[in-house]
């Protein structure tokens, strides 16, 4: 196999497969995992593919009063989780064409669009549960967008530029930049961000059904078929572009293709499910050691976010970090 | 690309590891403001007195400093483990909790303190101060240290807090000794940490004279003096 | 000379260990001895032109040291004299004991630790003695077992011990200063540091200053961070309320003279004195509007305390060198008048048996001899002639248009007049009014009174006719501070 060699298009159209095809497919096995940790035996590992296919051959209800937003909006954001991958490292250790495209930032007001548009489609509806989600979710988005922030700021002093590439570049680069204070700071700062993003206790119980603790769930309360087929497999892939974010520029920028080489690239795929796994694991044993937080004392765990990111970039003044 | 990697430059790896352990001792001082136990207290006390050990036990392997060897075997004793116990010992009979004890929320006071050790942190930084045994950011996150102990005796209303406050603040004050004044003769650290256990010594009977008085370890009784 | 310093550094300390173990009659011998000894010596130190050393050099004392060893010294004599009339037995014979062995034993070790400050050589040891005054004192201030009293200890423990926490930095980042030209690990003496301040980065000396002021000053009771001081000073017993306000705020203001030196050689006068003169203005300012409204006799006093270190900070940050000679007088006449007053009010109260300015009438016609007494020592405390604080002030007031900071005079003096006008009225107010019915005429005790009398004199003896080798030792302590050799 060795030889063939890609070109980078073709490579930037297998990192959008690879979410597209594989996202559902991490989603089952967390949740494997998860029940497995309870003492249950839990859904199949390919229990998302079925409810997505079977979603999709259901008819579609839209609420009265409702406008084309409605409908619109889980197109629009499964395009936004579709556009993340081509900025950032998902199989290649160098930059793709593309990538120069948007930074960390740009990535991540491409996904605060795709929150945005849920958010507004579910405000439409007028059912009271899914506009109490979407408030919620915008709120604790504004309070975790600081962390973000001092997150991308962070990237930016360590590598003088805000590029994902470049980050998980000075990673690899050598052991110390791996433990250097700075990037473990704002590694666990993202760690929490994801945390929060993914809908995890603390901050939210994702397989709860109770429509008082819900967040990010409840948007999507009255979207139906397709539609709610659409947002289920963009929230799978929402989970897996964030988890390629947090692995492959943060915490294990390793066993990437370093080269535009068929063998590596696709070898790069199995590799990169193993790690989000990895960390996967990681996240379902926290679902099942902590309780979720009181809605109120949400802010306590942003401030905790915020305060890493925050003290990474401090570090990063005083030149060492 | 290269070239921008190569304007990356790395610290060495017992940079990284001292600079680990200072953010630690910040990070656990971060704790403290939000910690909801007298108990949690004093244990998250133990630990920052363990890292700032810890510290001096680097500084002393790497630059073969003897005398700190020294002193971080006496600190590691005195501040994890007599001080600890000390503490434990009189609040034995108090309660436990002392949650109700914040005067502002949790996230303002993080927002506060996390201001707080920009501004101890940038001061530093415009400082001329280099030490050849630890990284200058050692120095700056004692100074944070400081500012957030001087937080957390502000903002939290319970003699637990205050007295673990000022501990700490002590800890940052080590910390950033071993910094400024690794060469700081023995004997005078040593009447430091005398010192402390002397001040300890006097806060415990404090706290238990006030809990005997007031059975609670509130200070929201102790406002009555004014003018 | 080593030997009296020998003396000075065992004598207090075996008062406070042998008084612990004796009982109240026989510790109150222990305590008056120990502080006549403690006086006795340092007036021999005087002989010695003010140079003495021992120890290896750890002992050391300069004409600046003596100045405030002075003070304390005779402090020390006329606290243990009143506190042989305060000290009452108790209840029971056990709990008499009890609070003989607090009261005493700390007394002595407060006094000890307070003569060590400026007997001590360096930065470390300075800190140390000045810490362990501290702790003791908190102890001392919670004696009463009140609740006041426990709040009070409390704060002033809390407070004070935070403030000496960033006083440790500040010596700490005075050693890094010196490490550039004194090499990696050297002694913090002072004489060294002296003969090197010119090498030092002079950036690091202004943080050091500057952290000194902060953390001595939360000691010495300088505004803002006064805060602790008017609860200790009233809910203490009366003799620690004296020693606090007496001694214990100018022996904070020593550590602060300490840095001055270096730091006026490293980088020049201008910077530590404007340093000063902010907190000097802002203490004098806000005394003084709490002066002229006040409820509690010790609190009253207080306040008056933190006049005077305001006016202390203050005369330092005049050029003129007449200036720091009076703040060096006033350093000496502010503890024998403040210490009058507070015995003065520890007369009042143990009489009346209340602290509130309004329950105290006719303080003369009650206490023949206190009561006069006090009203003359709140009006030496107002620098009133001719007693000594009139010569300090007069003397810093003069420094003060001699270095042409006329506007600055101006306000000084306004706010040193709205202090007096405070004090007299309400020394006026509960002393000079006809005596209530059903208050016995008598003193409290007889040697309570000595103690006043004793205070009276040396305030006279300060302002009309210091003795000849005083004066001299002034001026060559405000020699050496200003950095002339």
């Amino acid at each position: 196999m060795s030889g063939v060699e890609l070109a980078p298009a073709e490579i930037q159209v297998l990192q959008d497969l690879t979410i597209l095809v594989f996202a559902p497919l991490l989603s089952g096995a967390i949740a494997k995992i998860e029940s497995r940790l309870q003492g249950r035996r839990g859904p199949r590992v390919l229990q998302p593919y079925y409810d997505i296919a079977k979603l999709f051959r259901k008819e579609t209800l839209v609420p009265e009063d409702s406008s084309f937003v409605f409908l619109a909006a889980p197109v629009v954001a499964f395009v936004c989780y579709l556009t993340v991958p081509l900025l950032i490292p998902v199989l290649t250790s160098f930059p793709l064409p593309l990538g120069y495209m948007g930074d960390i930032l740009g990535g991540g007001f491409v996904l605060a669009l795709a929150g945005f548009s849920v958010a507004l489609a579910a405000a439409e509806t007028g059912g009271p549960y899914a506009q109490l989600g979407s408030s919620r979710a915008m709120t604790f988005g504004a309070l975790i967008e600081p962390s973000i922030l001092f997150v991308t700021f962070t990237v930016a002093l360590v590598t003088g530029t805000d590029l994902p590439y470049f980050e998980a570049a000075a990673v690899r680069s050598s052991l110390s930049q791996a433990v250097r204070p700075a990037h473990l700071l704002a590694a666990f700062a993202f760690f929490l961000v994801v945390l929060a993003d993914t809908g995890r206790i603390p901050v939210e119980t994702h397989v709860s059904t109770l429509e008082f603790g819900m967040i990010d769930e409840a948007r999507t309360l009255e979207h139906s078929g397709p539609a709610l087929a659409l947002l289920k497999w963009g929230s799978t892939m929402k989970q897996m572009v964030l988890y390629v974010i947090l692995i492959n520029v943060f915490i294990a920028p390793w066993g990437l293709a370093g080269s535009r080489q068929l063998g590596p690239v696709l070898l790069a795929i199995p590799a990169f499910l193993a790690k989000a796994l990895g960390v996967g694991t990681i996240f379902a044993v926290i679902d099942n050691a902590f309780s979720k937080l009181r809605l109120f004392k949400i802010t306590e765990f942003m401030a905790a976010a915020f305060l890493l990111a925050a003290l990474a970039v401090l570090v990063l003044y005083l030149g060492g970090g | 690309m290269e070239s921008l990697l190569a304007a990356v430059t790395a610290p060495s790896a017992v940079t990284d590891a001292a600079e680990t352990v200072a953010i630690l001792v910040l990070l656990s001082e971060f704790a403290m403001l939000r910690s909801a136990l007298s108990r949690s207290q004093v244990n998250l006390y133990a630990f920052q007195s363990l890292a700032v050990a810890a510290l001096a036990f680097i500084v002393a392997a790497e630059r073969h400093v003897n005398d700190l060897f020294v002193l971080g075997s006496l600190s590691l004793l005195l501040k994890v483990v007599i001080v600890p116990a000390i503490l434990s010992r009189v609040l034995r009979e108090a309660p436990d909790d002392v949650a109700g004890s914040h005067r502002l929320g949790v996230a303002s006071m993080v927002m506060s303190a996390i201001v707080l050790s920009g501004f101890g942190i940038f001061v530093i930084g415009t400082m001329p101060i280099h030490s050849k045994l630890l990284p200058v950011l050692a120095l700056a996150i004692a100074a944070a240290v400081i500012l957030v102990a001087f937080l957390l005796v502000i903002v939290r209303s319970d003699v637990v807090s205050q007295a673990i406050g000022f501990f700490s603040l002590e800890n940052g004050v080590s910390l950033a000794g071993y910094v400024l004044a690794a060469g700081l003769p023995l004997i005078a650290e040593v009447a430091f940490l005398f010192d402390l256990l002397v001040a300890v010594v006097v806060f415990g009977v404090l706290m238990r004279v006030h809990h005997g008085r007031s059975a609670s370890l509130s200070t929201r009784a102790l406002e009555k003096l004014r003018g | 000379m080593s030997a009296v310093l020998i003396a000075l550094m065992v004598l207090p300390f075996a008062a406070a260990v042998a008084s612990a173990a004796a009982p109240m009659r026989v510790a109150k011998v222990l305590t008056v001895a120990g502080g006549l000894s403690t006086f006795g010596l340092s007036i021999s130190l005087l002989e010695s032109k003010g140079d003495a050393a021992a120890l290896a050099g750890w002992l050391r004392v300069d004409p600046l040291s003596l100045v405030f060893l002075l003070a304390v010294a005779f402090l020390y004599v006329t606290t243990a004299i009143f506190a042989v009339g305060y000290a009452q037995p108790r209840s029971s014979e056990r709990e008499t004991r009890h609070y003989s062995r607090r009261f005493f034993a700390g007394l002595n070790l407060f006094a000890w630790a307070m003569v060590m400050a400026p007997v001590v050589n360096g930065f470390t040891l300075l800190w140390v003695a000045i810490e362990v005054t501290t702790v003791v004192s908190a102890l001392l201030v919670a004696t009463d077992d009140t609740d006041g009293a426990v709040e009070a200890a409390w704060k002033y423990v809390l407070i004070a011990s935070m403030g000496l926490g960033v006083a440790l930095l500040a010596t700490l980042v005075m050693y890094y200063a010196g490490t550039a030209s004194l090499g990696g690990s050297y002694e913090l003496f002072y004489p060294r540091l002296l003969a090197a301040a010119g090498h030092f980065n002079p950036e690091v000396v202004r943080l050091a200053f500057g952290l000194a002021v902060v953390g001595f000053g939360t000691k010495m009771g300088l505004v803002p961070v006064h805060t602790w001081l008017p609860d200790a000073h009233s809910e203490a017993p009366t003799p620690v309320s004296a020693l606090l306000s007496g001694a214990l705020l100018t022996v904070s203001f020593y550590g602060i003279l300490r840095f001055y030196q270096v730091t006026t050689r490293a980088v020049g006068p201008a910077y530590p004195r404007s340093v000063l003169l902010v907190f000097g203005i802002a203490s004098l300012a806000l005394a003084a509007l709490y002066l002229a409204r006040q409820r509690d006799l010790k609190r009253l006093l207080a306040y008056s305390s933190i006049e005077h270190m305001g006016i202390l900070a203050i005369g330092m940050s005049f050029s003129a060198p007449i200036a720091v000679v009076g703040v060096l007088l006033q350093v000496l006449a502010h503890a024998a008048a403040k210490s009058t007053a507070f015995f003065g009010a520890g007369s009042v109260i143990a009489k009346f048996g209340t602290k509130e300015l309004e329950r105290v009438r006719g303080g003369i016609g009650a206490l023949p001899w206190s009561g006069p007494m006090f009203l003359l020592s709140v009006l030496a405390l107002s620098a009133m002639p001719p007693f000594g604080i009139f010569r300090s002030e007069f003397l810093i007031v003069e420094g003060g248009l001699g270095s042409s900071a006329t506007a600055l005079v101006a306000v000084l003096l306004l706010l040193v007049t709205i202090a007096f006008l405070g004090l007299s009225w309400y020394a006026s107010q509960t002393m000079l009014t006809p005596l209530p019915s059903g208050v016995v005429r008598g003193e409290v005790s007889t040697t309570m009174a000595l103690s006043m009398g004793l205070g009276l004199a040396a305030l006279v003896l300060l302002g009309i006719h210091p003795p000849a080798q005083l004066s001299e030792l002034l001026t060559r302590a405000a020699g050496e501070l200003r950095g002339a050799r």
